[in-house]
């Protein structure tokens, strides 16, 4: 009898052994970080004072927005062709993830992203003043020549840490002090500010800036900023929505290397075979025969974490709601249809306009009705 | 067929070390017209799929059917990765399903088992050697998937330097190095189906029962990893990387995936040769 029972010893070893390791190496990779203590204003002050300019690595993004999950292919593939560039599958793959991209960055005006997806991949190659879109799924490619003057923003950081406003020159802006300073005043008001327990992203140890808002009917819970303790690089951003355990985004680098890049990374030439289309920003782009004759108007209710947005009739709308993903996606409501996620709501009323905020149901109705 | 496995076994009855038993092994193995006929189907998928494309020239919708298929007018060393897209959700674990679950339960459906059981610690070599012919097999099938493709794309279409995945134009030298490595990750892939159809084998005498199970399990796996709701579950089944072997055709090589696959493949390996052998060491060897 014992010998029937002994032979199962390896087999349950080797059991044991297995689920041991694919549970310990994660739990050892998050374990406790020591670092010195921070105020949030010296997080924002080591963020400013970053002098990180080239870097690779890789950017986990998953999402759980509660929107159903799409199944490949399901939106209507004649949006593909039209010359607005309509939602795509791919770009609504963006939204629902999980998304896999490396990211190659050098300097300001040197980088890469390439979308990695399943025996297919989609890259934005910007080198100098030339930008390119590569899809590899039909062999498409896209370039654009950029005015000078046009800012870059890096990749992977997040507007709370971007500079404020390129509009308003200020020397003091200039001083990681006087950035963390003004970044501060404006987001006071409306956000509590706090540092979490220190976390490790990409395997370094880093600081996590927690901002909560202070209006209680929006439905984002916090932002959570995870900062390279090294060398203030955001390593992590992630949301989360009020009532729900698990982050509604997160956008995280799972490696990272400080190394500048190769150069041949950027440097990009349409592969032959490819179609090519030239995008030129400064000739006015053709329009598409049922194209709004004026921009549709934009209003802005409130401000903060719990601003609605309120998009005034643009005749695209039609088109959208005989999709059937449209369908699927949105419920009846009060009011017109709804589209629900766990960080933001969007109504579109029965008379083609969108209302839309990180707020409730009832809020957006009170808007739109308030109109 | 029968006479000829006989002749072998009279061989095989009392071989001098491991490295003979696992030469009997592979021989037996690609002599047999089962072997053969598998390869054989797997080689047709590529030449069916050149024929097709070369027919239907330049009718195909952009980004329709299979990937990479629209590449192959370009460069017939597309043939190779349409063919293995194609052939490694089905036709690859098809045919391993086959020869793993084979493995013990077909000697002992033959009345062969007892013959090779006959040195001292014979079961443990008798298993590792039975795995190792297996794998031989996933690497074959793979190579033949690969080489097949190459020969019936470059006779049908050009060839020349490719543009990879990332939109960059690499040597047709480099590319051949490419397809070299994506035919390894393929391979490795299917090394834990592989464990478990070995597994499945030392349960039963009847080696179609454990073919069979073998081959849904593999189908349920991949059903498993479509369901978004289980999506916890999807790093932990052995199909779940399948499909990244495009990871090769990236500038630079993107070495993620094989790494994460390889470690779970060996998880798999570890856990079901354990119980293969803790099911084979007491079996009651009747035939």
């Amino acid at each position: 009898m014992s010998r029937n029972w002994l032979r199962w010893a390896p087999a349950a070893a080797a059991v044991v052994v297995v689920a041991g390791v694919a549970i310990a190496v994660p739990t050892v990779a998050n374990a406790s970080v020591s670092l010195p203590d921070k105020t949030p204003t010296q997080i924002l002050e080591l963020v400013a004072s970053s002098n990180v300019r080239a870097f690779s690595g890789t950017v986990e993004e998953t999402s759980d927005l509660g929107l159903p999950s799409l199944p490949a292919g399901s939106v209507p593939s004649s949006s593909r062709g039209s010359s607005s560039g309509a939602l795509s599958a791919a770009d609504l793959s963006l939204l629902t993830g999980p998304n896999s991209l490396r990211v190659y960055v050098d300097g300001p005006s040197k980088a890469r992203v390439q979308n990695l997806e399943s025996l297919a991949e989609r890259d934005v190659i910007r080198n100098g003043s030339d930008v390119w879109v590569y899809d590899s799924k039909d062999n498409s490619v896209a370039h654009t020549t950029l005015a000078s003057r046009q800012h870059f923003v890096r990749p992977g950081t997040t507007p709370q840490a971007t500079s404020p406003d390129p509009t308003t020159p200020d020397p003091q802006d200039a001083t990681p002090a006087g950035l963390a300073k003004k970044l501060i005043a404006q987001l006071e008001p409306t956000s509590t500010l706090s540092v979490d327990s220190n976390v490790r992203v990409a395997g370094r140890p880093a600081y996590d800036l927690v901002l909560t808002p202070k209006v209680t009917d929006t439905l984002i819970g916090s932002v959570s900023i995870a900062v390279d303790a090294e060398t203030g690089v955001p390593l992590q951003v992630r949301i989360d929505a009020r009532g729900q355990k698990t982050p509604a985004v997160n956008i995280g680098f799972s490696s990272i290397d400080l190394a500048t890049p190769a150069a041949s990374l950027f440097a990009f030439s349409a592969p032959a075979g490819a179609k090519v289309t030239e995008i030129n920003q400064h000739a006015t782009a053709p329009k598409a025969p049922d194209a709004p004759a004026t921009k549709p108007t934009e209003t802005v209710t409130g401000h903060g974490w719990d601003a609605v947005v309120t998009v005034a009739a643009a005749n695209s709308l039609g088109t959208l709601s005989q999709s059937r993903s449209f369908g699927e996606l949105t419920t009846a409501v009060a009011g017109g249809r709804l589209l629900h996620t766990s960080l933001f709501n969007v109504l579109f009323t029965s008379d083609g306009r969108i209302v839309a905020g990180s707020v409730s149901v009832a809020r957006l109705q009170e808007v739109a009705t308030a109109q | 067929m029968r006479g000829s496995t006989l002749t072998t076994n009279t061989i095989r009855t009392r071989p001098a070390s491991g490295l003979a038993l696992l030469g009997t092994e592979l021989s037996v193995l690609f002599r047999r017209k089962r072997t053969w006929a598998m390869l054989a189907a797997l080689a047709a998928v590529p030449i069916l799929i050149a024929i097709a494309v070369r027919l239907t020239r330049s009718g195909s919708g952009g980004g329709a059917g299979p990937a990479f298929l629209d590449r192959i007018e370009n460069n017939g060393l597309f043939v190779v990765f349409v063919a293995l897209g194609v052939c490694v959700p089905l036709f690859l674990p098809l045919t391993v399903g086959v020869v793993a679950g084979d493995t013990i339960a077909g000697e002992a459906s033959n009345g062969t088992l007892r013959y090779l059981l006959i040195a001292p610690a014979g079961r443990i070599r008798l298993l590792a050697v039975k795995y190792v012919g297996a794998a031989a097999f996933c690497l074959a099938a793979t190579l033949v998937v690969c080489i097949a493709g190459a020969l019936i794309g470059f006779a049908l279409f050009p060839s020349g330097s490719v543009t990879i995945l990332s939109g960059d134009t690499v040597s047709l030298g480099n590319a051949l190095g490419r397809s070299l490595l994506v035919a390894l990750y393929v391979t490795v892939s299917l090394l834990g189906l592989s464990a478990i159809g070995l597994f499945l084998s030392t349960l039963t005498d009847v080696p179609v029962g454990a073919m069979a199970a073998t081959i849904i399990l593999s189908v349920t796996s991949e059903v498993l990893d479509q369901l978004p709701q289980l999506g916890w579950l999807h790093p932990w089944l052995f199909s779940n990387y399948w499909l990244g072997f495009g990871d090769f055709l990236r500038d630079p090589i993107s070495w993620a995936n094989f790494v994460t696959n390889a470690e779970l493949q060996g998880g798999y390996i570890i856990v079901f040769a354990a119980l293969a052998y803790g099911r084979f060491a007491a079996k009651d060897i009747l035939s």
